[in-house]
């Protein structure tokens, strides 16, 4: 067993296929994604400070503390800077800041194009007004309600506390790095095909002469789909540990549950190609594309190619997202990072290991004759 | 010598409606090499691949070693080296790695089984190469490390199907007078080719077979008994005239003369003289001709006579 355990494991290792699909590709996809989506959060969808400025062309103190107010603490909502009509263009046309605030009889809003930070102004503006017009109309039509009606504002304003949903990243992009990961994964189809046709005497002269051999078919079976679990977990992890480390991708704390999600996925993956590998006589090249559409299209369904694919899956068909390995895989990762129970992470690692055992056991029912009716 | 170690009892091996084997009945000898012979389709790897237990067959037992051979007759297939007609090595290991691979599936001690190997690659002379990938191999190299792959557990059956197609001459005849080694040694030798001159060359019995069928079985020497050619005489001529093949036809001991382009093929069943007689009515007659030879018959000749290709074409 020792022995051939031994061999598989070098006739994986040494095969080219493995250094192109399960190294170089997924370096240079990473890289790929990295480039073209690793600023993204940043840059639209986390938050930060809106750069403004105020022209102040007429005094009004109440706005003027307003502003004051959202301008101070850790985590200020403007950085104003107060100046006259002309710098408050140059800044803008600068692209210094984001908007500016015209205080004159009325107070409006200029900015540059569509941004998240124009909106931001835009509902600071339009929530402050509000709330201005409804003091002004109770001060007139009902004076003495004025105070209760300040005080309900006040508790509205102070009752709206940032409640985050999660300690993990939520950056959509990182979708992309989840289903990079489970397209290395289930590229183990590779090795589940392949240990089916070289231990299937009608599929391989290679498997031939090893059927004609003592050694049990259990054993030289077992040491294939081992072999080909051990180097594709391997791979799993050097992607993992390369989009983490190198790429610098934020995966949450839970770093060693990604590399066991990879493990499983991987498994998955020699599993599923296991069964393609049994069924039938059709060639190994034939067998090998149809591997690889099944994993690639797996992983279109998860999102690796368009971000919008798996919310659209989701919402039409639920339940192919629940049997597809590549969005299990991805969705995995995703629990982990954005969950802080593992409930949701420990169901879809279940569902991969149920859905490996059922893919193996078809393979090996399909694998087990010994004798064929043709060669 | 008397002891059997393969014996095929009426074995038959359908692909629908195409029977692959028909009712086939062999008997080997320990110590031959006994040659399957016969075009390809006829049946041989087919029945190679029954014994082996890989196919399936419709009807028949196959003993070897005295034993059923079944799937898990392992104590039986330790004692059988496999040469398949396609190179059956993984390309992704060495010369030496490939060779250690298929012996360790056979003998598990470590310090036996690295002496079989290197036995091994000295036998076919894979030296030099030890290190190399297959793919780095020319084609008669990787059929001797095929035969390698086979041989190197140092089996008592070494069955060996076309081990030399698309062989230069050369790793031809040293892929056959190694086989010829490994029967000396004592292994039985089991041989199928559709060369004719390879099989006449190495094998002490012979069966020839068409269409799943062994029609005759025998040494070179009995199977070249069964025919009606004893001599071939050959004449390098133009349109010999009708007359003078008539004269010839009329000779004793001829029995067919056929014009083939600038050839005059004249057969001969037994007696003696036949090339002397056939050249006086050739020289009588003062026809121009080149060279005249006589060959004797070969299993190609033997073939061609049982089955009878224009029979064939006939019921076809």
């Amino acid at each position: 067993m020792l022995h051939n355990l031994k061999y598989e494991l070098l006739i994986r290792i040494k095969s080219k296929g493995l250094v192109f699909w399960m190294i170089l590709f997924p370096i240079a996809l990473g890289a790929f994604f990295k480039i073209s989506f690793g600023n993204i959060y940043d840059k639209y969808t986390s938050f930060s400070t809106v750069p403004a400025a105020v022209v102040e062309n007429v005094s009004n103190p109440v706005f003027h503390e307003v502003i004051d107010k959202i301008s101070e603490g850790d985590e200020p909502l403007l950085e104003v800077t107060y100046t006259d009509r002309k710098d408050a263009l140059e800044l803008l046309k600068d692209q210094k800041i984001s908007g500016i605030i015209w205080i004159d009889d009325e107070i409006t809003l200029s900015v540059a194009s569509d941004s998240i930070e124009a909106t931001v102004l835009e509902s600071f503006l339009n929530q402050y007004k509000r709330q201005e017009k409804i003091i002004t109309d109770t001060a007139k039509s009902n004076p003495a309600a004025l105070e209760n009606v300040i005080s309900e504002i006040s508790s509205e304003t102070q009752s709206c506390t940032r409640i985050p949903l999660t300690e993990g990243n939520t950056d959509n992009m990182l979708n992309y790095f989840y289903n990079l990961i489970a397209m290395v994964a289930l590229f183990g189809t590779e090795g589940g095909l392949e240990a089916a046709i070289r231990n299937q005497g009608n599929l391989s002269a290679v498997a031939a002469r090893k059927c004609t051999s003592p050694s049990k078919k259990s054993v030289t079976l077992l040491t294939s789909l081992i072999s080909a679990c051990i180097v594709q977990a391997l791979c799993c992890a050097l992607t993992v540990t390369y989009v983490r480390f190198i790429l610098n991708v934020d995966f949450g704390s839970r770093l060693p549950l990604v590399y066991l999600s990879g493990l499983i996925g991987s498994i998955l993956g020699v599993s599923l190609g296991f069964v393609i590998g049994s069924v039938g006589k059709a060639g190994e090249n034939a067998k090998t594309g149809i591997c690889m559409a099944i994993s690639l299209a797996s992983c279109f369904f998860s999102g690796l190619m368009a971000n919008n694919i798996k919310p659209m899956i989701i919402s039409k068909a639920p339940w192919f997202n629940e049997i597809n390995p590549a969005a299990l895989i991805s969705d995995s990762f995703y629990c982990l990072n954005v969950y802080s129970d593992y409930d949701r992470y420990i169901q879809k690692n279940i569902t991969m290991l149920i859905l490996s055992v059922l893919l193996a056991v078809i393979g090996l029912i399909l694998t087990r004759r010994r004798k064929y009716a043709s060669l | 010598m008397n002891e059997t170690v393969v014996k095929i009892e009426n074995l038959v091996k359908r692909y629908k409606d195409l029977i692959a084997v028909d009712h086939l009945n062999l008997e080997i000898k320990k110590g031959e090499v006994y040659g399957l012979l016969g075009p390809n389709g006829s049946g041989k790897s087919t029945t190679i691949n029954s014994m082996l237990s890989l196919l399936s067959y419709d009807k028949g037992r196959i003993e070897i070693f005295g034993k059923e051979m079944t799937p898990v007759s392992y104590d039986i297939k330790k004692k059988i080296g496999i040469i398949m007609q396609d190179v059956a090595v993984f390309d992704e290991l060495t010369v030496y790695e490939n060779i250690d691979y298929f012996c360790g599936l056979y003998i598990k001690d470590k310090e036996t089984r690295k002496k079989y190997v290197n036995d091994a690659v000295n036998f076919t002379g894979l030296n030099d190469f030890l290190k190399f990938y297959p793919k780095k191999l020319s084609g008669g190299l990787l059929r001797r490390l095929n035969i390698a792959c086979g041989i190197a557990h140092k089996p008592e059956l070494i069955i060996l199907d076309e081990p030399t197609v698309a062989v230069d001459p050369q790793s031809r005849n040293r892929i056959l007078e190694g086989i010829q080694e490994l029967n000396q040694n004592g292994a039985t030798i089991i041989y199928t080719s559709h060369y004719m001159e390879e099989v006449e060359q190495i094998c002490t019995r012979i069966a020839i077979m068409d269409k799943g069928r062994k029609i005759a079985e025998g040494t070179k020497e009995e199977l070249k008994g069964m025919i009606k050619n004893t001599e071939t005489i050959t004449v390098e001529t133009d349109n010999v005239p009708d007359e003078i093949l008539k004269k010839i036809n009329s000779l004793s001991h001829i029995y067919e003369t056929e014009q083939n382009e600038d050839k005059l093929i004249i057969r001969c069943c037994g007696g003696k003289h036949n090339l002397i007689r056939v050249l006086n009515i050739l020289q009588e007659s003062e026809l121009n001709f080149g060279r005249v030879y006589t060959e004797l018959p070969t299993l190609n000749d033997v073939f061609l006579e049982i089955t009878g290709k224009a029979l064939r074409d006939r019921e076809e």
